[in-house]
């Protein structure tokens, strides 16, 4: 049988704060145990939560960013449940009132429909030492302020999942409200997967995989629980509702022991808490700070600055490319040079260290002014690019060195030789009915006595006028 | 009048991570009965009416976004009954 | 000098001019606390208590001038005490050290108070007699086969029975003016959100406040000073600023309308407390102030709601205490699900297990609406009506309890216990402030009290009708 396939998602993003959410605790990655902590965030009797304003304000950039409404009054709840990575047996996070409810993402031509963005602490981090016979926990993450995007079930293949999450990232990292580090766990899924016959309305019984830390990860989960709940169905069997793990090294996954139907989280506004109040001026002026959005710059790039879709779309997958673009852009003036150099010069270079880019953008702005005005041509401008990459030199004295030093005197003075050591090259011009073909062999020898520096439309000029 | 059951109690023992023996869930049942009765008042309340107001504040007046210094990881563990390098230690887990 | 028989505002003369050294004060009121160990009404008297008041001497030989420089103070076993043991009276936390100071201590320390002691209480607040302590029963002052009250019983006796001139309780339900009342003291709970929280073990968060306790009107407001105002690390500690409560603590309440509660007037009849209520009615109405009656139709409403309420966030407060990071792990327990089922059914006590069941039911899937959306619901109704209330009247006045102190083990059922705030809840439920002072006896020579209820933040008002009751009752 023939099934269509719904899927929801809801994506964990850590907020790139200075401190965590409700204490002022580093928000550090990669520290000894339980040293980003204090009385609030491992727990301790009589300590109080105190919401970080940068963290609001990041969920509600965010929120912008997908189209969605930020709500007036944002209202933090508990969630309460024993669990030894959670220090105060609750977690606090939003579930009438979150920041942001609606919105919406393009993926292809379709806009996933999203329900809601809340804010919430992350929960410390369980090491399971096997030797020991101990789980080791620790608070460093807990309390760490992570947003939580939750779609509708509007997505219907794995590569639409793993589309709507590459689109998330980039706009989430774009944006600066988090760095989306999967690696770290920076950033982290949950699926939610049905199947229904095709055409059928009625949804079927879903199955939820959590903590999906890779898009790899995430397409392979989704495409072996389609086929799973397929050949349930296939058999006349009935998908059973509930929570899966997936094993990412077997390429399978498997019902979770404790069934989550019994979870009871008794939900109530958290009461060290107060409501906050977002008021529309505060929404509009977060809203100016929001820079545009790749998909946005790419339509920009490709309708006002002549970049094919190609260029566009390499340049503006990657934060740090669309800042390297921009700086030197606005530097030379010339955005459709440097989206040359950069996707044939840079990016090739870079691919040899590490992705390191070794010439900053201003670097590259400013030989390619330089080009632009004559100063050098294409071929010193290589040579100059190739010392800077490699540490031995800035393009402005580089281009003194080795271009750019040919006076209009000096000009004159070597197409004078040329012209004088070559009486035979001469007379064939002035006896050719293809002067301009030439003329170019003349640019070429003034270009080689001139070691490159000579500007060569400057030189076809000034052998035309002593020619003639 | 709110009748609890034996079923209700331990549902509720499982929720707040504690055991009753028989004897005191017996016990425990009629005192809860006599509490829910006590509470149970509440519902004759006409509150249809009511609008209920949250203390709340706005944005700007949250806190900023600064970080600072916590407490040592030897003062995190001042009180743990178990800790091994660094962290709070408990029997192992299995991993779900 | 039996220095116990002075006021909290004489100590701090006696220091100040130098009559009296912080040193002997404190040795003074340790011993008192020995001569008087079988109150039980101090756990612990700390022992850096006497080299803390040497080294205060010194201070103030250098000229410190702390609002409390030198003046021995006891804090409730719930108050965080850095380097001290903070127990709640729980087997749980037996052996619990604070590790960072509670906001009210950091803000006494300030002032130059010595911390000696740390005192008895309900266990995790939860309670109104000081029987649900995991460390034994407190007695009354007065009469020691009765109840000291509760959950502040410690606190009460500590300052009723000369072992110090002020101690802190706090009041979630009426956990301060209850022992108050039935000790012969002064004690006061704040407007929500006066006085920070921070590093006070929750019970009820949306309702507690930590309280003074002392022996006169003018001591409890001098006090109250000393420790209200915001602290950032209490978001739901108000940022208003802070009046001087003495400054017109002594102006005539002539011309100030009084509320008394026609409900109120009703269910007095025919308790002990009924003669000291009426009694004040008519003291205040000798002082020219306007006795006016209006109804708060849903005022027996509180008690339900505050049984709805305070559990329910109390079951979620008590959350932490799951045996992973501090202090109670049972050994019998061989995974992570035990460590949490056999720590908290060894380390809690009965009445804490019930409150926290209870709490897990009302906010359980199915009640939630029915128990802790309504209880909600009716606490704003109370709060429009007494919005009403203040909108005519400057203060509501009210017994602060039924009766006088029972005998120690006479209330068994819990119900009969939970009524014995009948009178306070309303001013938790509301979140005004409410002062108890004496105003009594009963026939067996116990212990009443009165309250004064006044508006949001108007401690100011409070404390001046308190003193003027207080002044007139000197002069009978």
């Amino acid at each position: 049988m023939e099934y269509d396939i719904v899927i929801g998602l809801e994506v964990h993003a850590e907020l790139k704060t200075n401190s965590k959410v409700f204490c002022s605790c580093k928000n550090q990655f990669g520290s000894a145990p339980n040293t980003n902590c204090c009385p609030v965030c491992i727990g301790l009797p009589g300590a109080l939560p105190v919401l970080n304003k940068k963290a609001v304000e990041l969920v509600i950039k965010a929120g912008l960013a997908i189209g969605g409404e930020i709500n007036e009054e944002a209202i933090f709840e508990r969630k309460n449940y024993f669990y030894p990575d959670l220090s105060k047996a609750y977690q606090i996070s939003q579930l009438v009132k979150p920041i942001c409810v609606g919105g919406h993402l393009k993926v292809g031509n379709r806009e996933v429909q999203i329900n809601r963005i809340h804010l919430e602490e992350d929960a410390g981090k369980l090491t399971h030492s096997g030797e020991s016979g101990l789980t080791m926990v620790d608070y460093n993450r807990g309390g760490v302020p992570l947003m939580e995007l939750v779609t509708e079930p509007d997505i219907h293949s794995a590569e639409e999942a793993v589309e709507f999450l590459t689109n998330l990232r980039s706009i989430l990292v774009f944006a600066d409200v988090a760095e989306c580090k999967m690696e770290q766990g920076g950033m982290r899924c949950d699926v939610n997967v049905s199947i229904k016959p095709k055409g059928s309305e009625k949804l079927g019984n879903r199955t939820e995989m959590k903590n999906l830390n890779s898009f790899k990860s995430v397409e392979r989960a989704i495409k072996y629980e389609v086929e799973r709940q397929a050949e349930v169905l296939d058999k006349g069997g009935v998908v059973t509702q509930e929570t899966r793990k997936w094993d990412d090294d077997a390429g399978i996954s498997y019902a979770m022991r404790k069934k989550e139907t019994s979870q009871d989280y008794r939900y109530f506004p958290d009461p060290d808490l107060l409501s906050v109040h977002i008021s529309r001026e505060k929404v509009a002026e977060i809203k100016k700070t929001l820079p545009l959005m790749p998909h946005e710059l790419k339509e920009k790039y490709i309708a006002e600055f002549g970049l094919t879709e190609y260029e566009a779309d390499i340049i503006t997958r990657e934060k740090k490319t669309i800042a390297y673009f921009e700086e030197a852009s606005s530097i030379c003036n010339q955005p459709k040079q440097v989206s040359n150099w950069l996707l044939t010069d840079v990016l090739a270079k870079a691919k040899e260290s590490d992705g390191e880019i070794l010439l900053s953008a201003k670097e590259l702005g400013l030989l390619i002014k330089l080009i632009a005005d004559g100063k050098v041509n294409r071929a010193v401008a290589k040579e100059i690019f190739a010392k800077v990459w490699a540490g031995e030199g800035d393009v402005q004295s580089l281009a003194q060195k080795l271009g750019g030093s040919v006076d209009e005197g000096q000009l004159a003075g070597m197409i004078d030789d040329v012209i004088a050591q070559n009486p035979k090259a001469v007379a064939d011009y002035h006896a050719s009915e293809e002067k301009d073909k030439l003329i170019k062999w003349f640019v070429g020898q003034v270009m080689k006595v001139s070691r490159g520096k000579a500007n060569p439309t400057q030189a076809e000029q000034l052998i035309k006028q002593k020619l003639n | 009048m709110e009748k609890i059951d034996i079923a209700e109690v331990k549902r509720l023992a499982s929720l707040s991570a504690l055991e009753f023996d028989e004897k005191s869930l017996e016990k425990f049942v009629g005192d809860f009965e006599n509490i829910l009765n006590m509470v149970g008042e509440i519902q004759k309340c006409d509150t249809s009416k009511v609008e209920i107001k949250r203390a709340c504040h706005d944005f700007d007046e949250l806190r900023d976004d600064e970080a600072k210094e916590g407490i040592s990881q030897e003062e995190v563990l001042l009180n743990s009954p178990k800790s091994r390098k660094g962290c709070f230690a408990v029997p192992q887990m299995l991993e779900e | 000098m039996e220095y116990n028989t002075l006021s909290l505002l004489e100590h701090v003369d006696l220091v100040k001019t130098g009559k009296v050294t912080s040193e002997e004060l404190t040795k003074y009121y340790i011993s008192k606390c020995k001569e008087m160990e079988k109150y039980n009404a101090v756990l612990e008297i700390f022992d850096d208590a006497t080299s803390n008041a040497k080294a205060m001497d010194e201070k103030i030989k250098n000229g410190f001038k702390g609002a409390l420089a030198g003046i021995p103070v006891i804090i409730k076993d719930n108050i965080l005490y850095k380097g001290k043991k903070c127990t709640c009276s729980s087997k749980f936390l037996e052996n619990y050290v604070a590790q960072y100071n509670a906001t009210v201590v950091e803000k006494l320390l300030d002032a130059g108070a010595i911390i000696i002691g740390r005192a008895n209480m309900d266990e995790f607040a939860m309670g109104s007699s000081t029987e649900n302590s995991a460390f034994g029963v407190t007695h009354n002052a007065v009469n020691f086969d009765c109840v000291a009250g509760g959950s502040s019983g410690g606190s009460a006796v500590a300052v009723a029975g000369g072992m110090c001139p002020l101690s802190l309780g706090t009041d979630t339900g009426g956990s301060v003016r209850q022992p108050c009342a039935i000790n012969g003291i002064v004690g006061i709970k704040p407007t929500y959100g006066r006085v920070s929280r921070y590093g006070v073990i929750a019970f009820a968060s949306s309702l507690e406040q930590v309280g003074p306790m002392t022996k006169t009107v003018k001591d409890n407001a001098y006090a109250l000073q000393v420790l209200a105002g915001h602290s950032k690390f209490d978001e739901t500690s108000s940022n208003r600023e802070v009046p001087s409560y003495i400054e017109e603590i002594e102006k005539p309440i002539a011309g100030l309308k009084i509320c008394v509660l026609k409900e109120v007037e009703e269910a007095v009849k025919g308790l002990d407390t009924e003669k000291s209520y009426r009694n004040t009615k008519q003291i205040l109405s000798s002082l020219g102030a306007e006795i006016v009656e209006m109804s708060m139709p849903d005022f027996s409403l509180s008690l339900p709601c505050y049984y709805v309420i305070a559990p329910a966030e109390a079951t979620s407060n008590l959350g932490r205490f799951d045996g992973i990071k501090y202090s109670r792990r049972s050994e019998n327990a061989k995974n992570v699900d035990e460590i949490y089922t056999k720590s908290r059914t060894e380390g809690f006590g009965d009445e804490v297990k019930r409150r926290i069941m209870l709490g897990n039911f009302v906010l359980s899937s199915g009640f939630f609406d029915a128990y802790y959306n309504k209880a909600k619901a009716v606490q704003q109704k109370l709060k429009d009506s007494a919005k009403e209330i203040f909108e005519k009247c400057d203060a509501i006045l009210l017994p602060t309890t039924a009766g006088g102190a029972f005998k120690i083990g006479a209330k068994t059922d819990p119900v009969s216990m939970y009524k014995e705030d009948l009178f306070t809840i309303i001013a938790n439920i509301l979140g005004v402030p409410a002062i108890t002072l004496p105003a009594g006896k009963t026939e067996d020579n116990m212990p009443l009290g009165v309250q004064i209820l006044g508006r949001e933040f108007d401690e100011a008002t409070v404390y001046r009708i308190a003193n003027a009751i207080e002044g007139e009752r000197r002069k009978a």
